[in-house]
């Protein structure tokens, strides 16, 4: 009687069944874009998501209406470089396409575990996707929800950035859009960083409110004869304007753009601690007012070096 | 109203009481009439712009050497020591000094696309500093630039990996230096000049040193013949440093220095009545000291320290010199002894002192007996310029709870020290031949140093040395209101209220004896004529 | 005679059990089975036996625990009811070729006593500590005189004892000094038990038992480094003197350790410490309760030694420190012969000789007639808090001042 109240036991030598719980980029998202799940989501992402970066990280959006004219599926692309990204950027979406879109996820972070899975699957809308390139399965699954219908939010740097400038863009996006013809939307996000960094060297990560600020480019498509590694870089390039544009002003930035004077959102190649230099001088206005008011012009030799503006103390 | 100086109060009858600090609270005590107050200058007006005179500072050194500037370019190796959390003290609001020092210098470094930069704190053999520590003194950007790439170091003076011997002195002795400092084209160190005795080549030939250097300086020949380490013309553990610091010049270590003074608004404006004289407290001051010693009356000891502890000193830059150290020190002290240097005619019998929540050593931590006794002995005794404010025999009176308490991380070897090598004898030449090479030496102390947060093993050895000058001159040191068995162990005598205490003094230099307080902090140097 | 008499009352037992819980050690002896009477002086056994009159016999730690009801159910088969505690006396003998002389007892009751030959092989080679018939012969079952029906013991006025036992004290010896032999012996034969020789020992406990192991290391093992724990400043002041190099607090015991040895430690939450990994060579338990046993591993070296000198009742210590750390944990019960470097010597002959170097009478710290036996107990079960170490009864017919030094008089009428 006892084997009726356990589990059996496998006998020696025979194989297990393989497991119908696939994980990584072979879990099936199917389930949680069914009616019922979609209305439990979608009411998760309006009445916690979205107060919670409303409260959090206080966004301040630009350019959605560019977003708002267009109809039927695109596909969001997005600077990354923190885990708020994809709740804040959801959150940024027009309601109405929030709860028509999906969330490229990497799978071998948000879909390694089953229970990982189903709770992406099921709170982000995400499908899995492998990160560095493209996999068939995988773009299959996002072309036929495009074509059915659904938005895709998908960062195409393939991960967190490790220090807070962009990497380059892998070319998933631009063959999605090549391939469904659906517009690309540009954006750029910027402080998310601030409240919820990528956790460092096993350093607690610490949740601090800040502001953050989403930037949505123009819709983009291919041009005719264009291959998806030109548009890859293209969208890259329209991502670092929109950069370039919350350091600076629009008008600054098209400027530069125009000139190809655009700084690159990949940042410097120097030294760790010269790009982490560089991002925080950009982040903090007032340190960029301090710094210039402080700057000596040019680099003179210092016996030229022009008078001081503020009274030698001591004399 | 420019701000008004030190000055030698006489207390008659009308003087109200006066304040006396008492770890963390404070009494007032009725002082006989006759009895002398020193009170600090007032603070001196802060500059106006402070990053505007750090960049000019740094364009326009003292001493022999071209700017900071014309000292970078790129593909050099640039290493940034700064003083560690024993500065300033209470810890200073946001921003800190060396945040913008240091961001000051990081800019000219990333202008002259300088990619090897380490940053040191200076550590001797100082407890490592937290992060929270590292990010409040150096800001959120350089701890977010540095941390994460391994690029902000703290000095391990038990790494013998990272340190270089660089050579005896003229006296013999060794300097022992870290390795990256040495090894670095250029060395900035970023110092906070509270008191006279730091900064100077005590920056480096101390704070970037190992055991095998400091032994040569920190011991108790040295101190009994430094009078006082607040005074670097007359004193050993100065001269020391200096030859120490000629040696290292000599092997060629490039040292940027870069002093800043602060000015002694020390308190926030809450706790305006510790930096008021009492007859000019205003409605506000007496409300606020009634109204926090009737609640630090029923507060735990634990939660007072907490709070305490949390006090951000509005303390302001006052100066910043930066370039040789020789030049930059000297114009660095001429700031602190404008800030503390006040007038004393003649010595006293009976030196009275309240002892505050803080020592350079317990910041974030408990005041250990150990520290009370350096705080009392060590820093306020020797806070003088010329002859000590208390004559030799006479007698010392100290207000502290002294508990019977100890931080286990921070202070481990204090606790020994206290238990095993205190219990024995309190006698500092014993003390050193018997017991320092163990407690030096013992792996468990280093292993805490080195990965944990602790002070060094021998650390509370140099604490009991920083009293050899005020053990040797004074004949008796009382504690008011101190733990009994404490006291007694540190080899005072416990007293329970000043009264008392004065009375026991009497015992020793005679009837009437003429009695000083040292109206500190914020701190003050008396210059006894 | 005038006699303590501990009879086999279940309930009694139970109720001291329950008061020594509530009220503390010694608490329990107004309900328990002891009890003051006057009753038959004990027959002569046999061959070899004779009455010692006491004049002092002191109360033990193993006493105050069979009197608190705690001491372990092993004992069961080797004592035997009612019996007349006390088995550290001195005394004077009446009849046989000592008679007339003053003697102190030595307690165990081995084969020669009991009348077995040949002995066991361990009373054969002198250890009569570890005699194997104990529970035989011609005796009632008994470790010790103070244990056994058959032979009375100390508290009372009178006793019998076999010739074997007796060890005739020389004249300088206060009676004081002379009650200290027993415990000292205890104590000598466990500083013969651990391998303390120029080695890092430390001493738990330090009362009557701890105080005399201090001693006997000191004289006879040459301990590098002694170690002594004490909680009450009367304690720690004669540890001192007996020899102990360290005198520690017992909540500092690990720091301690490892401060003395330069182990490293594990530390807990909040830094402080747990246990050492290096730490002691040797520790020799004088308390044998759980928390001193569990004391003594943490801060035992790896391949160190523990030696239980305190008696035990059942306790529940975690044993994977000494399994992990191959530590050896040793008994040390009663006494024998000891291998000294001049050959082997009778423990007494040794405690003899450490009471009259160290002066260990002093610590007799007061004498109780009979009649006060319950405060004589409560004072004994709070000696060490008091100020005192031994407390004996005082048999004396009249009160003889002044033989005792640095002794408490007051307590006698």
């Amino acid at each position: 009687m006892d084997f009726l109240l356990r589990s059996p036991t496998r006998p020696g030598g025979i194989e297990p069944a393989p497991s119908e719980k696939g994980t990584g980029v072979d879990y099936a998202t199917a389930w949680a874009r069914r009616y019922p799940v979609r209305l439990a989501r979608a009411m998760i992402l309006d009445d916690l998501t979205v107060p919670a970066v409303q409260a959090l990280a206080r966004p301040h959006i630009l350019g959605r209406d560019a977003l708002e004219r267009l109809d039927g599926p695109v596909i969001v692309t997005a600077n990354h470089a923190s885990h708020l990204d994809t709740a804040v950027l959801l959150a940024a979406l027009p309601a109405s396409r929030r709860h028509r879109t999906v969330v490229a996820a990497a799978a071998d972070y948000f879909f390694d575990r089953h229970w990982k899975s189903v709770l992406s699957a099921f709170w982000l809308g995400a499908i899995p996707m492998e990160r560095l390139k493209v996999n068939r399965r995988s773009a299959e699954v996002a072309a036929s929800l495009i074509e059915e219908g659904w938005s895709l939010v998908i960062f195409p740097e393939g991960g967190r950035s490790p220090d807070g400038w962009g990497q380059e863009f892998k070319g998933g996006a631009a063959y999605l859009a090549k391939r469904c013809g659906v517009p690309v939307v540009p954006v750029h996000l910027r402080g998310t960083r601030a409240v919820l960094p990528k956790s460092s060297r096993g350093r607690p990560v610490r949740l601090r409110p800040g502001r953050v600020e989403v930037r949505f480019g123009h819709p983009m498509r291919p041009s005719q004869g264009e291959d998806a590694r030109r548009f890859s870089a293209r969208l890259e390039a329209a991502v670092a304007v929109l950069a370039d544009e919350a350091e600076t002003d629009w008008w600054s930035a098209r400027l530069r753009a125009s000139r190809d004077e655009t700084p690159a959102i990949r940042g410097p190649e120097t030294s760790p601690w010269r790009r982490a230099w560089e991002l925080a001088e950009s982040a903090d206005p007032a340190r960029r007012r301090r710094r210039t008011g402080s700057r000596h012009e040019g680099r003179t030799d210092w016996e030229a070096s022009p008078p001081p503006r503020w009274p030698r103390n001591g004399h | 109203m420019s701000p008004r100086p030190g000055f030698v109060l006489e207390v008659d009858r009308s003087t109200p009481p006066t304040l006396f600090w008492h770890g963390e609270g404070f009494h007032l005590e009725r002082l006989p009439v006759g009895s002398r107050v020193i009170y600090p200058p007032e603070p001196l007006p802060a500059l106006t712009d402070p990053d505007a005179a750090i960049a000019d500072a740094l364009e326009h050194p003292l001493g022999d050497t071209p700017p900071l500037r014309a000292l970078l370019r790129g593909g050099m190796k640039l290493t940034i020591a700064f003083d560690d959390v024993s500065l300033p003290l209470p810890p200073m609001r946001a921003p800190d000094v060396r945040q913008r020092v240091i961001e000051a210098v990081l800019d000219l470094a990333a202008e002259a696309g300088v990619d090897d930069v380490v940053l040191v704190a200076a550590l001797a053999l100082h407890r490592r500093m937290t992060d929270d520590e590292l990010r409040h003194a150096l800001g959120e950007r350089i701890f977010n630039a540095f941390a994460p790439h391994d690029l902000l170091t703290q000095h391990d003076a038990e790494d013998p990996d990272n340190l270089v011997h660089l050579g005896l002195t003229d006296e013999g002795e060794d300097v022992e230096l870290n390795r990256r400092a040495v090894e670095s084209d250029l060395l900035v160190y970023v110092n906070i000049n509270l008191v006279a005795m730091d900064g100077g080549h005590k920056s480096v030939a101390t704070g970037l040193s190992s055991y095998k250097s400091l032994r040569h300086h920190h011991n108790v020949r040295t101190m009994e013949h430094s009078r006082s380490f607040m005074d670097r013309h007359h004193s050993e553990l100065h001269t020391s440093n200096w030859r120490m610091g000629k040696l290292i010049a000599e092997a060629g270590v490039k040292v940027f220095q870069i002093e800043t003074t602060l000015n002694s608004n020390t308190f926030p404006e809450q706790f305006g009545f510790l930096q008021h004289r009492e007859w000019e407290w205003t409605w506000k001051d007496r409300a606020g000291f009634a109204a926090s010693s009737k609640a630090l009356e029923r507060t735990p000891p634990e939660l007072a320290r907490r709070i305490f502890h949390s006090i951000r000193s509005p303390h302001q830059l006052t100066s910043v010199q930066a370039g040789e150290v020789g030049p930059v020190h000297d114009r660095t002290l001429e700031h602190v002894h404008r800030q503390q240097l006040v007038t004393v005619e003649g010595q006293t019998d009976v030196l009275t002192m309240g002892l505050p929540f803080i020592s350079p050593y317990n910041v974030n931590s408990i005041m250990n007996p150990i520290l009370v006794a350096c705080l009392g002995l060590g820093y306020f005794f020797n806070l003088y310029r010329g002859r000590p404010l208390v004559r030799e025999g006479g007698v010392v009176i100290m207000s502290h709870p002294t508990p019977w308490a100890f931080h286990p991380v921070h202070h481990p070897s204090y606790v020994d020290f206290f238990e095993q090598v205190l219990s024995e004898t309190t006698d500092l030449h014993e003390i050193e031949a018997k017991y320092e090479n163990a407690f030096a030496t013992d792996p468990w102390y280093v292993h805490l140093y080195r990965t944990s947060y602790a002070y060094h093993g021998v650390h509370p050895f140099y604490m009991w040395y920083w009293c050899a000058h005020a053990l040797s001159h004074v004949s008796k040191v009382i504690v008011v209101g101190g733990d009994r068995a404490a006291v007694r162990r540190l080899g005072f005598s416990p007293a329970t209220t000043l009264a008392d205490a004065l009375e026991m003094a009497e015992d020793v230099v005679g009837r009437d004896p003429s009695i000083t307080h040292l109206h500190a902090p914020p701190l003050l140097i008396a210059d006894v004529q | 005679m005038r006699a303590l008499v501990f009879e086999r009352q279940l309930a009694r037992f139970a109720a001291s059990r329950v008061a020594a819980d509530l009220a503390g050690s010694g608490r329990g002896v107004a309900v328990g089975p002891l009890e003051l009477g006057e009753i038959e002086a004990p027959d002569l056994p046999g061959a070899g036996f004779v009455r010692v009159a006491p004049r002092l016999a002191g109360i033990c730690g193993s006493d105050l625990a069979t009197l608190d009801g705690r001491s372990s159910r092993y004992f069961e088969h080797i004592v035997s009811f009612p019996f007349i505690p006390g088995h550290e006396i001195v005394g004077d003998v009446e009849g046989g070729a000592l008679d007339g002389q003053r003697v102190v007892v030595e307690p165990v009751l081995g084969c020669e006593a009991r009348g077995l030959a040949p002995p066991c092989p361990a009373c054969a080679a002198g250890n009569r500590g570890r005699c194997e018939r104990i529970a035989f012969g011609r005796l009632a079952p008994g470790l010790q005189t103070g244990y056994c029906t058959d032979t009375g013991g100390g508290w009372s006025q009178s006793l019998v004892a076999h010739e074997s036992q007796l060890h005739p004290v020389p004249d300088r010896f206060s009676d004081e000094a002379a009650v200290m032999i027993e415990p000292t012996a205890c104590a000598v034969h466990a500083a013969f038990q651990g391998s303390a020789g120029g080695r890092r020992v430390l001493v738990l406990g330090a009362g009557t038992l701890g105080l005399c192991t201090i001693a006997a290391l000191r004289q006879y093992s040459l301990p590098g480094v002694l170690v002594a724990v004490a909680k009450h400043p009367e304690q720690r002041r004669l540890a001192r003197e007996l020899g102990a190099d360290h005198v520690v607090e017992p909540a500092e015991i690990v720091r301690a350790a490892r401060r003395l040895t330069g182990s490293l430690a594990l530390t807990g939450r909040g830094g402080a410490l747990e246990r050492v990994t290096g730490g002691m060579d040797v520790v020799f338990d004088c308390v044998g309760s759980a928390d001193s046993l569990a004391g003594a591993l943490s801060v035992v070296r790896p391949g160190g030694e523990i030696v239980l000198v305190g008696m035990p009742g059942p306790v529940k210590v975690d044993l994977a420190p000494l399994w992990q750390r191959e530590v050896m944990l040793k008994g040390a019960y009663a006494y024998g012969t000891e291998e000294t470097p001049s050959g082997p010597a009778s423990t007494f002959d040794l405690a003899r000789d450490l009471v009259d170097a160290c002066d260990l009478g002093q610590l007799v710290s007061a004498r109780y007639p009979l009649e006060r036996y319950e405060e004589a107990i409560g004072h004994a079960a709070a000696a060490g808090r008091r100020g005192g170490v031994k407390i004996v009864f005082d048999l004396r017919r009249r009160p003889r001042r002044g033989r005792g030094v640095g002794t408490d008089d007051k307590e006698t009428p």
